[in-house]
């Protein structure tokens, strides 16, 4: 059995109410020691952050989270995140993006749901973008986020050189730049402390993520120790040594009755199941509240539901837009052209990567017994997939005659974020719902 | 080491692309291969075979290689062209390394087209 | 049906728009094996209602050398019999992977319109925008449409549309091997053509015996007696055809294979551009992909030029009409100026020898054939999915060998005797 069924079977207990101690539950690590060690675990309830700013990272939660059988999920954007979005939430994930974007997005308001959540007891997840942004800053907007002591490594008045990757390399910041030394893979060792564990070494992939300073010690739970074959250095080695090695890769930092737990890398990213593995623990760890009882996971019972007929009707017309969709995005990928939105360059590839989200999923809907939904939300998804079918023509049309329209492929990114949130809305209610045989007919 | 493709020699059969396929997903299939014959302008008749590596996109053109480092800037005066960022999320070529027999774009391609240098 | 195939069957009823799916039944597979065996007994089925059946070979789309054939089963027109025409160069395969293993074209639309198949779903769609196009401008249309170049397109020109006799349906641009007339039936029945896109996943019951049999016989073929063979002329050499190698090759810029055939069977002419040209050619249409030797014979015997017979068949592909049949109706009524072959396309009927009077269509029937062995291989070829043309020069692709992947590929047991049945039943001899 690999981690991600391990936790499967584990979160199946969980979902049916069942007591069981993190030190029983949580398999395959050297069991930290500390006060959590014996709190029952629960089946949390997690929203993932997919608003302005937000990239297509987030994704890499969804895969996480789908894996491992933690189906409560729902997505927030900065809009709703600030209409009382986090209520009934435990865990709130943040990936990686464009950190001003989403600072703005969110503002005051988003900034005070944020910490009150937290203060509260609420978890915060933030990866890459999501672990910048409640790093102490001076900048606007993201001054409104200054919740934990960290100084970053990266940031500079004097840009050194940078070797490739220039789109990807730097972005300002005020008077000076956050600079990316190194991309993709790189090494980190744990520190030892709960709640991951004995110290080890593991790999995870950095795309812009912070290297951290931090003056309490017992905050960092991992720092960045290597390099190896798959990363890319951004700028002379040796300057990236300088500026990466040793610095704190993931910390964890208390704020109220909550947390935040904050990764440079992606430790969601699907392809390195270590990193998967103790992000996972560290959030059963931290979680407010132990099981039973499970608020949200007792409200889904109450979902509605689409009939056979509808069902199949829905899925059908998702299907045929998702492909046609698929099908012109396949053929971009061959395409030399890639917009900058925000601070961000995306390149049409990552079209696909929200397609394939969708995609993937459409299987387990088809089998499912029964659809759970939010009324009207059948509609709003068909309506948006069909939208995205003309975006991703109308986008491909252009880049065959050699124009490049950055607000085309802005309406397009905006509409697969949105459709990808609606379908998967429907996915995880869906997966929740069967989920465990709690509602075995 | 790496995978040497003769873009001049190559018939478009698709063999590699099927093989490559498979030797990612253990079955036949064709969108995660990293080889792909270019098809698209077919017209013209005017075909090659593109290889995703590590840190370069390989175009083996019938008029001869063309490498693309990942993330350097293309020469703005060229006119962009169909090799320059394809195939980005793909996986790169790893050169079959979990397979004794070498790499199976090579052992299928029926014209000795492609080869490791 | 859980190994190689999609285990799909549509069910397009173009009368009522209505469509259905079926499951490809394990059993059927037992029976009829796949490709003619499964569409020969759906035509049956359905016979009443005046189908067409699209399918594909067990073998299709696989790393068999040479599994690039899907077929189409209908009534010809030009021979009034239930008979089959082969589905190759590229398309065969993109409706392997499409989503579906068959499909049944039944009824008649009141519009015209077209299909588009993909990734397991069928769209019956207005063909206005189509419809009155030439094949390469309907092509151009759908592809850039539709945002994807590698849309494999199965239709008609204006033969089609008009009720011509002689229609023939062109893959993409090209004339494929339907010699039998199917692109009349396309146009009885209102349909303009049949897109294909399909980004499926074929699952191997044995994966690696499977694959590294493959590969043992790509290595066997590469270092036997067809090594080094390319291109239409060398083609109908190596079967015992005429040799119009010397004729055809000064235009030739490329030779081109079908999916996974080991040998190119296509040659690619550039006829307003220096064949010798490397880099990609300014000009728009600067030739043709030549896929059937029999025309090209024909024009050459009444003393055309080859850039002119190949002129007269880019002008056939465009109209979507046979050029084999316009050859040979040409050569007939001493017409051997290119402008009055084209003026003549509309008014050209039957019955054409070119059409044969096989089931099979005689675009395999290259070089001095046994008949009862052409027959044979033609069947084997088209239940399986193998490139007829090449399964004729490759003697390596034994029926028994062909059977031990479609059992490794499948995990059914499949043996000679039903390959035996399945045969005579498709011939019509059992
Ligand atoms: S060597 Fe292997 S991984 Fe590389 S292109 Fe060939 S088949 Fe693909
Ligand atoms: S296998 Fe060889 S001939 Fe076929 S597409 Fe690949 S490189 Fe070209």
């Amino acid at each position: 059995m690999d981690i991600y069924e391990r936790f499967k079977t584990l979160n199946s207990r969980l979902i049916r109410g069942e007591n069981i101690p993190f030190s029983e539950g949580i398999k395959g690590l050297s069991h930290p020691s500390g006060t959590n060690r014996d709190k029952p675990l629960a089946y949390p309830a997690i929203a993932i952050y997919a608003g302005q700013g937000a990239s297509h990272s987030w994704l890499w939660f969804v895969d996480l989270f789908d894996r491992m059988g933690l189906y409560d999920l729902c997505f927030l954007t900065d809009t709703t995140l600030k209409e009382n979005g986090l209520r009934g939430i435990d865990v709130l994930a943040m990936s990686g993006g464009d950190t001003f974007a989403i600072a703005e997005g969110l503002g005051k308001s988003g900034a005070r749901e944020i910490e009150r959540f937290i203060r509260s007891g609420g978890l915060y997840m933030g990866s890459c973008a999501g672990a910048y942004l409640p790093l102490n800053s001076s900048k606007p907007f993201l001054n409104l986020f200054n919740y934990v002591p960290a100084k970053i490594t990266n940031l500079t008045r004097s840009l050194p050189t940078a070797l490739r990757l220039k789109e990807k390399f730097c972005t300002s910041y005020g008077c000076s730049f956050i600079f990316h030394p190194v991309r993709e893979t790189v090494e980190l060792k744990t520190n030892g402390f709960a709640p991951f564990g004995k110290p080890k070494t593991l790999l995870a992939p950095l795309y812009g993520g912070p290297p951290m300073i931090l003056s309490d010690p017992a905050a960092v739970l991992a720092r960045y120790t290597g390099f190896t074959d798959h990363t890319l250095f951004l700028v002379d080695r040796k300057l990236a040594e300088e500026t990466v090695l040793g610095t704190a890769a993931v910390i964890r930092k208390k704020m109220g009755a909550g947390h935040f737990h904050l990764y440079g890398p992606h430790f969601e990213h699907p392809r390195f199941p270590t990193a998967n593995h103790l992000m996972a623990a560290a959030m059963y760890w931290d979680l407010r509240r132990g099981n039973p009882p499970c608020p949200r996971t007792d409200a889904l019972q109450g979902d509605a539901f689409l009939s056979k007929k509808s069902a199949k009707h829905f899925i059908r017309a998702v299907k045929r837009e998702i492909s046609n969709a698929r099908i012109v995005a396949a053929g971009l990928e061959m395409q030399p052209v890639q917009w900058t939105i925000g601070n961000k360059v995306y390149d049409p590839g990552k079209i696909r990567v929200f397609l394939e989200a969708i995609w993937s999923r459409l299987g387990v809907l088809e089998k499912a017994p029964r659809l759970c939904i939010q009324p009207g939300q059948d509609g709003a998804t068909m309506r948006h997939t069909a939208s995205l079918t003309s975006l991703v023509r109308a986008t491909k049309r252009d880049s065959d005659q050699g124009r490049n329209t950055p607000d085309l492929a802005r309406t397009l990114f905006s509409e697969l974020s949105h459709s990808s949130m609606l379908f998967l809305d429907i996915y995880f209610r869906t997966q929740a719902y069967h989920f465990g045989g709690i509602h075995e007919a | 080491m790496g995978i040497k493709i003769d873009g001049l020699l190559c018939t478009a059969c698709m063999a590699c692309e099927l093989a490559c396929g498979y030797h990612r997903d253990d079955a036949f299939a064709l969108l995660s291969s990293c080889i792909v014959p270019y098809r698209g302008r077919e017209k013209k008749n005017y075909l090659g075979v593109m290889l995703k590596e590590e840190d370069s996109l390989v175009a083996a053109r019938p008029e001869g290689i063309e490498i693309n480092r990942i993330g350097e800037e293309q020469d703005p005066d060229k006119e962009a062209d169909a090799s320059a960022k394809p195939m980005l999320l793909r996986e790169s070529c790893d050169l079959c390394e979990d397979l004794d027999d070498g790499p199976l774009c090579i052992r299928v391609c029926p014209v000795d087209a492609i080869s490791v240098e | 049906m859980e190994y190689l195939a999609s285990d799909k069957i549509a069910i397009v009823d173009l009368g009522s728009g209505d469509i259905t799916e079926e499951e490809l039944d394990e059993d059927l597979v037992l029976e009829k094996i796949g490709g003619v065996g499964i569409t020969q007994s759906l035509y049956d089925r359905f016979e009443g209602e005046d189908p067409i059946v699209l399918g594909s070979g067990l073998l299709t789309g696989s790393l068999v050398p040479g599994s690039a054939l899907s077929v189409m089963t209908a009534k010809s027109p030009l021979t009034g019999k239930v008979s089959h025409v082969p589905v190759v160069l590229d398309a065969g395969i993109e409706f392997k992977y499409s989503g579906f293993d068959y499909m049944v074209i039944k009824g008649t639309a009141q519009k015209p319109v077209y299909l588009w198949v993909h990734d397991g779903i069928v769209d019956i769609n207005d063909a206005d925008e189509v419809w009155g196009k030439d094949v390469w401008a309907a092509t151009d249309y759908i592809r850039e449409f539709m945002g994807d170049d590698l849309i494999q397109v199965l239709g008609i020109g204006k033969a089609g549309e008009s009720g011509s006799p002689l229609a023939t349906t062109c893959i993409n641009y090209w004339q494929g091997g339907d010699r039998l007339g199917f692109g009349t039936l396309f146009g009885q029945k209102m349909l303009k053509l049949i897109g294909l896109r399909g980004m499926g996943l074929l699952e191997i019951a044995e994966p690696e015996d499977f694959v590294e049999d493959c590969l043992a016989l790509v290595s066997t073929i590469k270092s036997g007696p067809l090594k080094g063979k390319k291109g239409i002329a060398q083609m109908a050499v190596t079967l015992g055809g005429e040799d119009i190698e010397d004729w055809i090759s000064p235009l030739i810029h490329r030779h081109m294979a079908c999916f996974n055939t080991p040998i190119p069977t296509n040659s690619f002419v550039f006829l307003d551009e220096d064949p010798a040209l490397l880099e990609e050619s300014k000009v728009n249409e600067p030739g043709m992909l030549l896929t059937d030797i029999h025309p090209l014979i024909t024009l050459k015997k009444m003393g055309l030029s080859a850039k002119d017979a190949c002129q007269v068949l880019k002008e056939c592909a465009k109209y979507g009409i046979d050029a084999a049949a316009v050859a040979e109706l040409s050569e007939k009524a001493g017409t051997t100026a290119l402008e009055d072959m084209v003026k003549s396309f509309p008014e050209l009927k039957g019955p054409v020898d070119s059409a044969g009077t096989s089931i099979f269509s005689p675009w395999a029937m290259v070089g001095n054939q046994d008949r009862d062995t052409w027959e044979r291989r033609q069947a084997v070829s088209y239940i399986l999915g193998i490139h007829p043309l090449f399964a004729l020069m490759t003697s390596e692709l034994t029926e028994a060998k062909l059977l031990d992947l479609a059992s490794l590929g499948t995990e059914l047991e499949l043996t000679q005797e039903t390959l035996d049945e399945v045969v005579a039943e498709v011939s019509g001899k059992s």
